[in-house]
């Protein structure tokens, strides 16, 4: 018997309620659920959940710059994307492994809407990887240290990478039918990036996907000079010109697939072009403004007649820099304990986040250098900053000191601290507490002798108050220039100190 | 021994050629770029050791087998089946290797014998993992997990291997000699996991 059929065969799916639609959304459901509990995924996002929690509060500990925040959560996702790349690679060319391809075309939807559906998959990978980011960065900020202006561009780098790696896969997987050719270009990607993010190509080193400056600089966040906002306009395109390629080389040859293949190519080019143009005049002209003439853009708040100033970002930080300035002149004896001080914040923006120039030492009187950065050592440091300003009037002189006056300038930089050894040991260079060592400041260091050190440690083991009395009755004589260590132990009343006493 | 030599045609068809030189050439690729500028020699040991990588994906797929279910009831036990694939190997592993090495301009080549040892490592890896994929499953194609399995190791070693016992040190670190011991041992453990589960099982797993 044979059948002829006048009109061909039209698709069932056309007549259904919703269309083909609805099945694609039912297949990308699946396929999400099957992608998100392939093992390289859930490995991948257990590695990088439990990295990053680890990690966590370890760079800034409880004071975040939040213009530095956002771009900590860029680098981890790449695990994830690598991972999906593999496992979209491999669930895209389930059918053709298992030989079911044939079985699968007489079914309501042809390949390209299958591949659509693997697409949507990619994007609920990046979807996760998103509430993932948005965790990490909700939590920095809302440490109650934070401070600054996280940027949406830098945010969306971590799942837009996923996105990308994830449909290049996809779109492997529809060029070349064959397992091995994800894990090559997994290599390639890993080993690619390795290999451009080691040469400095400039402006081209923004086609990679992240794009890290290796540098421990904080900097206001309109001086960053970082094209996030074009850079993530560009992975956009990328990613979805590779995942609508991947649409038409599986045979979904539609106006709206070319348009869109258009569209997004033109985005890339738009977002790829606008972040390679450099810093603008603008941008240099603020740097050069904020590193030198900071005053211009800065603002200041009078606390207990001391002055603070500071870049608008950092305003709420004035309370911590007052409570340690308090400290300090607490323990001061004689003028110093009532004499105010002018705190200035300051950077130094013009060589970028990639330079990490020392700033110089102000010459204003009672004038005091604070960094962008807050907590951990960068307290002592500060500390010691506002003991030597106290004692020899401007930072000039104080970061210049090389006598005796060392041994009350660290008792007022540590010795309010709950541990004063621990803090002497954060603020020197070698972490010592015995020795000859330099003394870290925001400026230029300090460098303390053997002999000072042994008559501080005298010092910090007599009871607190004692030690404090005993600094404030000879406040005078023990903040006279020229003063030896020795001399200052006989003042303190303690025992002569035995080593070398000669500064460098 | 006949029986042996009579197998060298049809293994050498089975054995899946396409995706070892795609890896191969990707190797290469990557070994090329030693030569793309000054910048590019100073990363030549990264570059070498991705090429290594690469292969050693390539690798992983060397005992892939859609037959195996088929060909488990010949009278040639496993273990020589797959020494054989080796031995079909591993002529094409040390020419690939030759000329990856010949790549990499000659003063920024690291020291060869060590270099060797660790891509030596890499691949007997490679093969063990997919030796024991066949062990211990039923799959035919052992190739993705496996190499995937191959790609997360490296990564994570990358990322977590613990100082104590560095593997992937640069050339002038002190520790390089060190490192190299580790990496005989590692090839050493390699070699006799390999061994052992090249061996068929004497029961096979039931699955309904």
């Amino acid at each position: 018997m044979t059948a002829v059929v006048e009109k061909p065969a039209v698709s069932g799916t056309l007549e259904e309620p919703g269309g083909p639609r609805k099945a694609v959304l039912a297949l990308a459901l699946f396929e999400s659920r099957r992608l998100l509990t392939r093992i390289p995924v859930l490995v991948a996002f257990a590695v990088y959940v439990g990295w990053t929690v680890w990690r966590s509060g370890k760079a800034w500990g409880d004071y975040p710059a939040l213009q530095d925040a956002d771009r900590a959560t860029q680098g981890a996702p790449m695990l994830i994307g690598l991972a999906v790349l593999l496992s979209v690679n491999s669930a895209a060319l389930r059918s053709h492994r298992h030989g079911t391809e044939q079985l699968l075309t007489v079914l309501v939807l042809p390949r390209w809407r299958r591949t659509a559906a693997h697409a949507l998959s990619v994007v609920a990978a990046a979807l996760l990887t998103a509430v993932c980011v948005a965790g990490q960065f909700g939590r920095e900020a809302l440490r109650p240290g934070a401070i600054g202006h996280g940027s949406v561009g830098e945010l969306l780098v971590g799942p837009l990478t996923v996105l990308l790696f994830g449909l290049a896969g996809l779109l492997m997987a529809g060029l070349v039918r064959s397992a091995v050719a994800a894990p090559l270009l997994v290599v390639l990607f890993l080993f690619l990036f390795l290999f451009f993010s080691g040469m400095d190509y400039g402006a081209a080193l923004w086609l990679l996907p992240v794009v890290e400056d290796a540098t421990s600089n904080t900097l206001p966040s309109d001086l960053l000079g970082r094209p996030a906002a074009w850079h993530a306009l560009y992975l956009a395109g990328l990613a979805l010109s590779l995942g609508l390629l991947a649409l038409l080389v599986a045979g979904g040859r539609k106006p709206a697939v070319f348009a869109g293949v258009a569209g997004t190519l033109a985005m890339t080019l738009v977002g790829g072009v606008a972040q390679s143009a450099g810093d603008s005049p603008e941008l240099v002209r603020a740097r050069e403004r904020a590193s030198v003439h900071p005053e211009q853009v800065q603002s200041c708040v009078r606390r207990d007649g001391s002055t603070y100033c500071a870049f608008p970002e950092w305003e709420p930080r004035v309370g911590d820099w007052a409570r340690v300035v308090d400290r300090v002149r607490s323990l001061a004896g004689g003028g110093a304990h009532e004499q105010d001080v002018v705190v200035r914040q300051r950077v130094e923006a013009r060589y970028g986040l990639s330079g990490d120039a020392a700033l110089e030492s102000l010459k204003r009187p009672h004038e005091v250098t604070v960094g962008t950065q807050w907590g951990g050592n960068r307290v002592p440091e500060f500390s010691a900053a506002v003991a030597g300003v106290l004692i020899a009037g401007d930072e000039k002189a104080a970061t210049s000191i090389c006598d005796g006056r060392i041994v009350p300038l660290m008792w007022l930089a540590v010795g309010w601290e709950s541990d004063p050894l621990d803090a002497l040991r954060r603020v020197r260079l070698n972490d010592t507490v015995t020795g000859s060592d330099s003394v870290l400041q925001p400026t230029d260091g300090l460098y303390m002798t053997e002999a000072q050190t042994e008559v501080l440690r005298a010092l910090l083991d007599l009871p607190r108050a004692e030690a404090g009395a005993r600094v404030k009755d000879r406040w005078v004589e023990l903040t006279a220039p020229k003063i030896t260590a020795a001399r200052a132990a006989e003042l303190l009343g303690l025992p002569a100190p035995e080593g070398e006493d000669k500064c460098l | 021994m006949p029986v042996t030599r009579q197998l060298v045609l049809p293994v050498h068809r089975t054995v899946p050629w396409g995706a070892v030189g795609a890896a191969g050439a990707a190797g290469l690729l990557l070994a090329a770029l030693t030569r793309t500028g000054e910048t590019a020699e100073r990363l030549s040991l990264y570059l070498l050791r991705a090429a290594i990588l690469a292969f050693a994906v390539g690798l992983a797929f060397l005992l892939d087998d859609p037959a195996r279910h088929t060909t488990a009831a010949v009278p040639t036990p496993r273990p020589v089946r797959v020494a054989l694939r080796v031995a079909l190997a591993v002529p094409a592993a040390a020419a690939w290797w030759t000329v990856a090495l010949l790549l990499v301009p000659q003063g920024a080549r690291p020291p060869v014998g060590d270099i060797t040892l660790e891509a030596g490592a890499a691949f007997v890896l490679a093969v063990a993992g997919a030796a024991a994929a066949v062990r211990f499953s039923e799959v035919a194609r052992p190739g993705p997990p496996v190499s995937g399995g191959l790609l997360a190791t490296a990564v994570l070693a990358l990322l977590f291997w613990p100082g104590r016992w560095a593997l992937f040190v640069p050339v002038e670190d002190e520790r390089w000699a060190a490192a190299h011991d580790r990496w005989a041992v590692v090839l050493a453990g390699a070699v006799v996991f390999g061994a052992v589960c090249a061996v068929e099982p004497v029961r096979r797993r039931i699955r309904f």
